[in-house]
């Protein structure tokens, strides 16, 4: 058994753990990745599509592209990583450091780290946990899966297939299947409104003539060994399926595209508080979970649409790590608390730290709704402070501020208070 | 008793009920039941009205269905000669827990045994599709033969699962009250269990007691029947440690096997016909859960029916099971109510997680595994009463099984009555998983004593090991510097495979190099648990598949879930052949 | 009027687009690019496609590419059924052209990851 020392240890090789890592090393901290796949690069390498990078690097790049030019910088600043390694157990040492147990080829080693980012991404939701019924045949994947199986062993995993959820990968494996000789006979999303990007509905979908059936959903499969069919049923507003619009379909798959979920289990083990609405921790400006000097970036923190503001803020989450070092874990840390209208599905950070505040802070958000020409207003003491305009707000589109909290001259018991509202004509 | 005086007054009961529309006729201490309906229930009605449990008296459901086709029995598409004219001395019927707990036996013994199972996997029937809880037997009534052997069993898993390997954990067991005033009435209950039925660990505790220990559970909970000895464990990890062990033994299994017919002369079975030749054995054991009347159809020996009890079960997450430790559930007064379980409750699982279940549907589909919204409301509804906190969200999987009950709801457990070389193992439902290794052990004094008395010379197998040899180490459970040990030689324990269960490759290619390699996405989730968390294999499932593809030294398209038809995947997408069919 | 989605970039801006006289005129769009798109859309639509192909390298049976520029949409599945018939030998690496010209419409087929450097 080995133990190693490093200033920051970044747990995930993908998107947000290599920009952390690269930030890190900038700032001037040594760091270490510690990646349990094979390669570094997380979903990435699996996203073999374009669109990539638009805002970061003003060239629509595909996933592995995309990724590899991070790896690449990696590998040139040779930065330490490890892969094939898995962390089974983070403790805080006496210290206040913390210990990281991993297992790989090598055996059981140990790493002690003076600040912890968890880069460690997201996963998808399952057929079980919306409650699909019926038999449990082979044929039913997330569209996670597929993508693995159809873009990294080659191999086709359906010939005709029902995808249900519209959420964006759910889209961008209905135009991959296709373009393989797959039968895509539909997306069906039991919302009244698509879950991916618009964008994707109109050159994943509309462009190879696969129909979008909105309010409509799966309940129930059929077939013993190999998926034989699907129950479709139309639901109401409150998602409830309405008798007797009952249609089956014959396919030989079910790809799900259903919703992602941050992989909060470490966090969990560290006893990090968890927003309900993100399911990820909830973290302040500097994106500090709520025990100093554990960061959290990227999917694991809330689920992005965006390649670019993940990386962005496995930065933000790598210049505070390596700071949070350089001042030896002393942190004032005087937060308030971002508090949301109802209006929204959940914004990040949900507190800002106002002893340090030194430059804008990156705020991200999703509406609740779909929503048009509304103006998105901030509180201070149920005083309007701040406002911005929106033509439209979709809940799959991130939107992001950047706010100058400084200029708030913020106080202990400050109330600050974000709302959407109509715009007044 | 008077017959012909029993079957009148037995038809008048049914005529009152039925108005005619069945007959039923003790004879040769089979109560025949006769008629039709279209009605499944209407059916399974008719023929507990008749139950007569003494004697040795069974029902036999006639009764022709005319609501549906009944389904044929799933059966493997191989047909082969591997087994043509093979001569053995036990012939088992039935790779389920009693199946091959009766082999592991009857390996101590010089015997050839053969072991048939029609799946493609044992315990797919419902040894796999159980909650898992070694019963105390505080639900069971005197003068059943499931009361005879549950002490005897639930005692005897300490000893066995350490001999095979099998996680194990006695838990103890809360049947919680919310009536403060019925504490009297359920001490006495629980008295009479204890003294006069014989389950030896019944008790009553109090209110402080239960919170104690169960902070989670109902704060109306006044009072709890206790039973300490309750176990949990895992039920097809048990079946397959018997079988494997079984097989180390010198015992066969044939997977994929079916019976097609039985050739029985002079009360004595010749031979068994199945889909790999016909095979010649001495004696055969039935164990053929939800088909045993089927079998003992064939075998000339019916005396009993099987009227298939659906059961589904809720996995839920490792998480909830962090603020649950017990098997649970709450019970409204319904003491005069003789139900046939204790009606499902709250289990923590050998493997930690929780399993809500499970309920209990009378179906006419011997198969039928789909689970339906229906059952998942009355489990959440039943056992969100015990655990109020229980949520939905939690659940990261649901199975249905189904059991093998007769109307009698008792087993049976002898010597066939007509046919002379034949042994039933049959209607075996909860707490069969509890009493099997008790069953077994008696079983295996019948068989010898059959054959000792057609004059066999039987000798002791004196190569038997009672521990299983083939045990894949746990990597997730070994202290560190064990688990360093082992990846020292052999690098692939070091490598993660699933996550959310953390199973490592060198697990992954032990289970397919064990004694019973069911090289499938399915047979190696149930030895080693890959695609068993809360991702359901999403991430690991493809890595699994390849693996598994790599092991076979096949194309990933030649690689199953589970059955001979269960794709996954249709070839590579470009450069080779699609797979076409 | 037509309406449609902008799909140069994640911003999905709705189009409204009046090809009525002989100019048509573009609404809705947030940047020039839009205005672009809606043109092309009309008088001929472009798409960029990604997919893989194969190699001869066992622990990488598929390389990701893609092509270097956009092609008519119309060429889709041809442009698919050539990039099919490719077998990758070398150890090509990101940006490397696995087909040159891909059936004359002077855009290459190119790999877009580097994993075969290590196979």
């Amino acid at each position: 058994m080995k133990t190693k020392n490093y200033d920051v240890v970044v747990i995930g090789g993908g998107a947000a753990g290599l920009a952390a890592a690269l930030q890190v090393h900038k700032s001037k901290k040594s760091v270490l990745v510690i990646e349990r796949e094979v390669r570094l690069g997380g979903i990435l390498k699996q996203c073999i599509h374009d669109g990539f990078g638009l805002l970061r690097f003003k060239e629509k790049l595909s996933g592995p592209e995309y990724v590899e030019r991070f790896i690449d910088e990696i590998h040139s600043e040779n930065i330490d990583y490890v892969c094939l390694t898995f962390v089974t157990k983070i403790e805080r040492t006496s210290d206040g450091d913390f210990k990281i147990s991993v297992v790989s080829k090598d055996g059981c080693d140990e790493i002690i780290a003076k600040a912890l980012i968890l880069a460690n991404g997201c996963r998808e939701r399952t057929a079980k946990q919306i409650y699909i019924h019926g038999t449990r045949p082979a044929g039913v994947y997330t569209a996670g899966s597929a993508q693995a199986l159809t873009n990294i062993y080659g191999q086709l995993p359906t010939k005709k297939c029902v995808i249900l959820g519209s959420g964006d990968i759910g889209l961008i494996m209905a135009r991959r299947l296709t373009l393989e000789g797959a039968e895509v006979e539909g997306v069906y999303e039991i919302k009244p409104t698509p879950s991916g990007l618009m964008r994707n509905v109109h050159q994943c979908l509309y462009d190879y003539n696969i129909p979008l059936h909105l309010s409509h959903t799966v309940t129930r499969v059929y077939g013993d060994e190999r998926l034989e069919g699907v129950e479709i049923m139309q639901v109401d507003e409150n998602f409830k399926p309405i008798e007797g619009t009952q249609k089956t379909i014959d396919c030989d798959a079910l790809i799900l595209s259903v919703g992602l979920i941050p992989e909060n289990e470490l966090a969990e083990s560290l006893d990090i508080k968890l927003d309900p609405k993100t399911k990820g921790p909830i973290v302040d400006s500097d994106l500090m979970t709520d025990i100093p000097g554990v960061f959290s970036c990227g999917n694991a923190l809330h689920v992005n649409d965006l390649v670019d503001y993940v990386s962005e803020s496995g930065e933000i989450a790598g210049k505070n790590a390596a700071s949070y070092v350089e001042n030896k874990g002393k942190v004032n840390r005087n937060e308030i608390d971002l508090n949301i209208s109802n209006d929204f599905l959940y914004m990040v950070p949900q507190k800002i730290n106002i002893s340090k505040i030194d430059e804008k802070v990156d705020i991200y958000f999703r509406s609740k709704k779909d929503r048009n020409n509304v103006v998105l207003k901030l509180n201070l003491n149920d005083k309007e402070v701040f406002s911005k305009k929106y033509q439209f707000l979709r809940p799959p589109e991130m939107e992001k501020i950047s706010f100058d909290f400084k200029s708030l001259n913020l106080q202990d018991n400050d109330k600050l208070e974000f709302s959407i509202s109509e715009v007044q004509k | 008793m008077n017959i012909d005086s029993f079957n009148r007054k037995l038809n008048k009961k049914l005529n009152r009920e039925f108005n005619g529309k069945f007959k039923a006729e003790l004879k040769d201490k089979i109560i025949r039941v006769t008629g039709k309906s279209d009605d499944w229930n209407e059916i399974i009605k008719a023929c507990q009205m008749c139950v007569y449990r003494k004697d040795g008296i069974h029902v036999v459901n006639d009764i022709e269905f005319t609501g549906d086709v009944i389904p044929e029995m799933k059966k493997p598409a191989v047909e082969d000669k591997s087994l043509d004219g093979e001569k053995c001395d036990v012939l088992i019927i039935g790779g389920g827990i009693s199946g091959t707990s009766i082999a592991r036996e009857l390996s101590k013994w010089n015997l050839k045994i053969f072991l048939v199972e029609k799946e493609v996997d044992v315990a797919l029937g419902a040894s796999g599709r159980n909650d898992g809880e070694v019963h105390p037997g505080v639900d069971l009534h005197k003068g059943y033969l499931k009361t005879k052997y549950i002490r005897k069993g639930n005692h005897k898993y300490d000893q066995i699962s350490k001999e095979l390997g099998v996680p194990f954990r006695r838990i103890g067991q809360y049947v919680g009250f919310t009536k403060g005033y019925l504490r009297p009435l359920v001490w006495l209950y629980a008295m009479y269990k204890k003294y006069i039925v014989g389950i030896e660990d019944t008790e009553i505790v109090g209110k402080d007691v239960i919170e104690k220990k169960e902070p989670a559970l109902n704060k109306d909970f006044k009072f709890a029947l206790s039973n300490p000895s309750t176990g949990v464990v895992c039920p097809y990890g048990l079946t397959i440690a018997y079988a494997e062990n079984a097989v180390e033994n010198g015992a066969k299994v044939f997977l994929s096997t079916y019976v097609k017919d039985i050739n029985v002369e002079n009360k004595i079975i010749k031979s068994v016909e199945t889909n790999r030749g016909t095979i010649y054995p001495k004696i055969v054991i039935n164990a053929a859960g939800v088909f045993a009347e089927e079998i003992a159809k064939m075998a000339e020996d019916r005396f009993y029916s099987i009227h298939p009890r659906r059961g589904t079960d809720i996995i839920l997450d490792k998480k909830t099971g962090l603020r649950f430790d017990t098997v649970s559930t709450v019970k409204e007064i319904e003491l005069k109510n003789k139900s046939h379980s204790k009606g499902g409750g709250l289990i923590k699982t050998a493997h930690d997680n929780v399993l809500v279940g499970p309920d209990a549907v009378e179906t006419y589909k011997k198969e039928d595994y789909q689970t339906t919204p229906e059952s998942m409301d009355t489990l959440y509804n039943k056992q969100q009463i015990t655990m109020p906190s229980l949520s939905r969200s939690e659940a990261i999987t649901y199975f249905t099984g189904v059991r093998a009950p007769n109307f009698e709801e008792d087993f049976v457990i002898e010597k066939g009555r007509n046919t002379k070389n034949l042994i039933h193992c049959a209607a075996i439902q909860s707490p069969g998983l509890t009493t099997a290794p008790a069953v077994a052990l008696d079983i295996e004094k019948m068989t010898i004593e059959l054959l000792k008395e057609s004059g066999e010379v039987i000798e002791k197998n004196e190569n038997y090991n009672p521990v299983r040899k083939h045990q894949i180490p746990q990597m997730s459970e070994l202290p560190a510097e064990e688990r360093e040990k082992y990846i020292k030689e052999n690098p692939d324990y070091g490598i993660i495979i699933c996550r959310c269960e953390q199973v490592s490759k060198g697990e992954i290619l032990d289970a397919l190099n064990a004694p019973i390699s069911v090289p499938t996405v399915d047979g190696i989730k149930k030895r080693v648990r890959p695609g068993m968390g809360r991702c359901q294999g999403g991430f690991c499932m493809p890595t699994v598949t390849k693996i598994i593809s790599d092991y076979l030294n096949e194309p990933m398209m030649n690689v199953r879930k589970s059955g001979a038809d269960s794709v996954l995947v249709y070839g590579e997408t470009k450069g080779g052949e699609i797979n076409e069919n | 009027m037509k309406e449609m989605v902008c799909i140069v970039c994640p911003r999905g801006c709705r189009l409204t687009v009046d090809n009525q006289g002989d100019e048509i005129k573009v609404d809705g769009n947030f940047c020039k690019r839009g205005q672009d798109f809606a043109i092309s859309e009309l008088t001929k639509p472009m798409r960029t496609i990604c997919t893989t192909v194969k190699t001869q390298f066992e622990e990488f049976p598929v390389l990701p590419v893609r092509v270097s520029a956009e092609i008519p949409k119309e060429n889709i599945f041809d442009v698919m059924k050539e990039i099919n018939k490719v077998v990758v030998k070398d150890k090509l690496e990101r940006g490397d052209i696995v087909i040159k010209n891909i059936l004359g419409l002077n855009v290459d087929v190119i790999a877009t990851s580097d994993i075969l450097k290590n196979a």
